[in-house]
């Protein structure tokens, strides 16, 4: 009995400490865990991985806690461990969010110059190109985050596919007229897929959504009112659904594949001829299916007005949880991760916005390098709205309607543009 | 007469025996303890709350702020709320009202003692014993546009990216999934039925219609009546394979699921409690109903 009772006190009071030890990033020592979390992308998992062990062999009192989120959890996960103060000390998460949800909740702590090495939040702006800073913003002014990916969108095609239809790829695809013509030359040389859009989730939808919505000037919502009605916003979803089934044809869309965890898996295995790209994407194929990576060129995304080129950006940023205890230590990390873009750049195709980047010898062992600059040079990012991930819904749903049921387009949008009201007024 | 020693110790026998059993009632309601306090803790404890947050809205990142009830105004005018209930409705009528019926008419064809009838049991139950995450994913392949269900029917249909068939690919997945279940309550109920009830029908010479419509479906009403219960509740509780094969899209989305986008995705906990207390009152309504309407037939 007496063995018993002594085992039970044993086993409290470890439970007791480990509860403690739990509680506690900081040791008495000095030792300092810092938690952060990010998507799931294996060959960035692989450089984080590696800039973590020498981060951690220069500072053998701090631990960096590493985690990957799947993606389509990872907002979902993110949002509810903040909220419960379970959240990781530095998030790694993209511009939508940020802007829809992070900051304007006030989750975030800005930047902190000093741990960044720097005497203002000026000098840390005036590292990276105008603009590419837009995405972690705040309305207030405040810079909440450094980016560790900065995406353009640029059109990869099938080199070889174009050779059986007899097309030049070499000859630029300007207009989506263009795209047309060459994905019909391509149909009838049996290549199907020609192109098509990525049917995944509802941030697939409303990012290819608007990257057709930059090019016609248009806008999902004026205020709370939803502007998917508006004339611009009517004619990128018809250029959707008459690429996809209408007119203008050039891929079956239920033939697409819809594996969420895995895009672009057409365009990888050489399925699909044609697929709007974006830097990361192209890495992906590279190391997924190199024998059709050496088939694919990227080429600009063609446009809808050659006079004024419009594509869509966006960002990935390394934020700090602003309930964080280790505010100071995760900026010096977030400092480390953004000292290393080369590493990035090699490793993973991410490029990080600095200054220069571009003449940088790791960017100029990206191939189509510059393609991606250009990419860059006429991106803008998405417009983002109170409750998104609502209206990534609603856009869903609009083009589903459109595209897979037949619905006409004015109908489809002005449903959608109904919804949209409702969720920023409700 | 009882003698006054006879009273005497059955009386004190009585009281020790009463003394024991509440020895021993408290003792199992101490073992019950830890269970209760768990389920108190983890069941009754957030459904309370649910109640509660029904009237805020909160955010999850900002604290609640008491709106009354504007949650429910709201949900009652909102066409996405009121399209997932009626997509429920037709996913737990059109999936468990066939899977019933064809699980009575297994059960009494599966209940014949013939060679192979256990490994013919088995294949039905086999359903059954996959998740239903793992069911939706096998069935995505046959559910595709060159899959095993369009070659079979030879048909051309989209399943899963129509709004004209989507509703019907679940219902169809769902129906050859759940039949094994209510197999099992119901080759359960006719093995407990006297098989001497059926030998003096036969004897009187009523037919094997008669005999089913006439006392084996009355002597397995209970059987029925609890399958009934649980097929509105897994009906109404649905959410896995839609979320696995459609994420709601093309007129699937069910109550359960437009809880979990408006709690998790959209973080309004506030609306997705009011709609969790609507489908509270209406599942606890829909058994009622049919507990009183079993209680009437007993």
């Amino acid at each position: 009995m007496t063995t018993q009772r002594t085992l039970a006190a044993l086993a409290t009071a470890s439970l007791a400490a480990a509860a403690l030890a739990g509680c506690s990033a900081s040791g008495g020592d000095g030792d300092v865990t810092v938690s952060f979390w990010t998507h799931t992308h294996p060959p960035m998992i692989e450089v984080y991985e590696q800039l973590i062990d020498e981060y951690e062999d220069a500072n053998p009192n701090v631990t960096i806690d590493y985690q990957t989120i799947p993606n389509n959890e990872f907002n979902t996960k993110m949002l509810t461990s903040l909220s419960n103060g379970s959240g990781p000390d530095i998030i790694n998460m993209d511009d939508s969010a940020l802007r829809g949800d992070y900051i304007p909740k006030g989750l975030l702590a800005p930047v902190d110059p000093a741990a960044l090495g720097e005497s203002s939040t000026d000098d840390v702006v005036a590292r990276y190109v105008e603009g590419t800073l837009a995405g972690a913003t705040g309305d207030d002014g405040e810079l909440y985050g450094l980016p560790s990916e900065f995406n353009g969108t640029a059109l990869a095609i099938n080199v070889a596919h174009f050779e059986d239809a007899g097309l030049d790829p070499d000859a630029p695809l300007e207009t989506w007229d263009d795209l047309v013509e060459a994905g019909q030359a391509l149909i009838d040389a049996g290549h199907t897929q020609a192109f098509s859009f990525l049917y995944l989730h509802s941030g697939w939808y409303s990012q290819q959504f608007q990257t057709l919505l930059h090019q016609t000037g248009g806008s999902i919502a004026d205020g709370d009112e939803g502007a998917l009605d508006s004339p611009e916003a009517v004619e990128a979803l018809r250029w959707w659904a008459d690429l996809a089934g209408g007119d203008k044809s050039v891929a079956d869309p239920n033939a697409t594949s819809r594996e969420a965890t895995v895009p672009f898996q057409d365009l990888a295995t050489g399925t699909q001829s044609m697929a709007i790209v974006y830097p990361w994407s192209m890495d992906q194929i590279a190391e997924t299916n190199p024998d059709t990576y050496a088939d694919l060129k990227v080429v600009p995304l063609p446009q809808l007005d050659t006079a004024s080129p419009s594509s869509r950006v966006y960002a990935y940023y390394w934020a700090v949880n602003k309930a964080s205890k280790q505010q100071e230590e995760s900026w010096k990390f977030v400092q480390f991760l953004s000292e290393h873009s080369e590493d990035f750049l090699a490793g993973t195709d991410f490029v990080q916005p600095l200054v220069g980047w571009q003449e940088s010898s790791a960017a100029q062992e990206i191939p189509f390098i510059d393609t991606w600059g250009a990419a860059y040079a006429t991106g803008k990012f998405d417009q983002v709205t109170p409750h998104y991930a609502e209206v990534q819904d609603a856009i869903t749903e609009m083009v589903n309607d459109a595209v897979f049921d037949g619905v006409p387009v004015e109908d489809a949008a002005a449903t959608a543009s109904e919804a949209v009201t409702r969720i920023l007024q409700g | 007469m009882v003698s006054p020693s006879f009273t005497t110790r059955s009386s004190g026998s009585r009281s020790r025996g009463a003394a024991s059993r509440a020895r021993r009632s408290l003792a199992g309601f101490l073992f019950a303890v830890p269970a209760l306090a768990l389920f108190l803790l983890f069941a009754i404890y957030p459904g309370v709350q649910v109640f509660g947050l029904s009237l805020f809205d909160y955010s999850l990142t900002s604290p609640p702020e008491f709106v009354g009830f504007d949650n429910f105004a709201f949900l009652s005018s909102d066409p996405r709320f009121l399209e997932a209930l009626g997509q429920t409705a037709f996913y737990a009528i059109g999936t468990y009202v066939p899977a019933l019926a064809l699980a009575l008419v297994l059960a009494q064809a599966l209940s014949t003692r013939i060679r192979g009838m256990g490994f013919a049991r088995l294949l039905y139950f086999l359903p059954l014993a996959m998740s239903w995450v793992a069911v939706s994913i096998i069935w995505r392949v046959v559910l595709h546009p060159e899959g095993l269900l369009n070659e079979v029917l030879q048909l051309d249909v989209n399943w899963l990216t129509s709004s004209a068939s989507a509703r019907f690919a679940l219902v169809i997945m769902s129906i050859w999934k759940e039949t094994g279940f209510f197999l099992i309550l119901f080759l359960a109920g006719l093995s407990a039925i006297p098989p001497e009830v059926h030998e003096a029908a036969r004897i009187d010479g009523a037919g094997a219609w008669r005999r089913f419509w006439s006392m084996t479906f009355p002597l397995l009403r209970p059987v029925t009546a609890v399958c009934a219960i649980m097929a509105i509740l897994r009906g109404m509780q649905s959410f896995s394979p839609q979320a696995v094969l459609t994420d709601g899209a093309f007129g699937t989305e069910v109550i359960n699921l437009f809880v979990y986008k408006t709690a998790f995705e959209s973080a309004r906990m506030g609306r997705a409690s009011a709609v969790a207390v609507l489908m509270f009152v209406l599942l606890l309504g829909l058994a009622l109903v049919q507990l009183r309407a079993l209680r009437r037939k007993d």
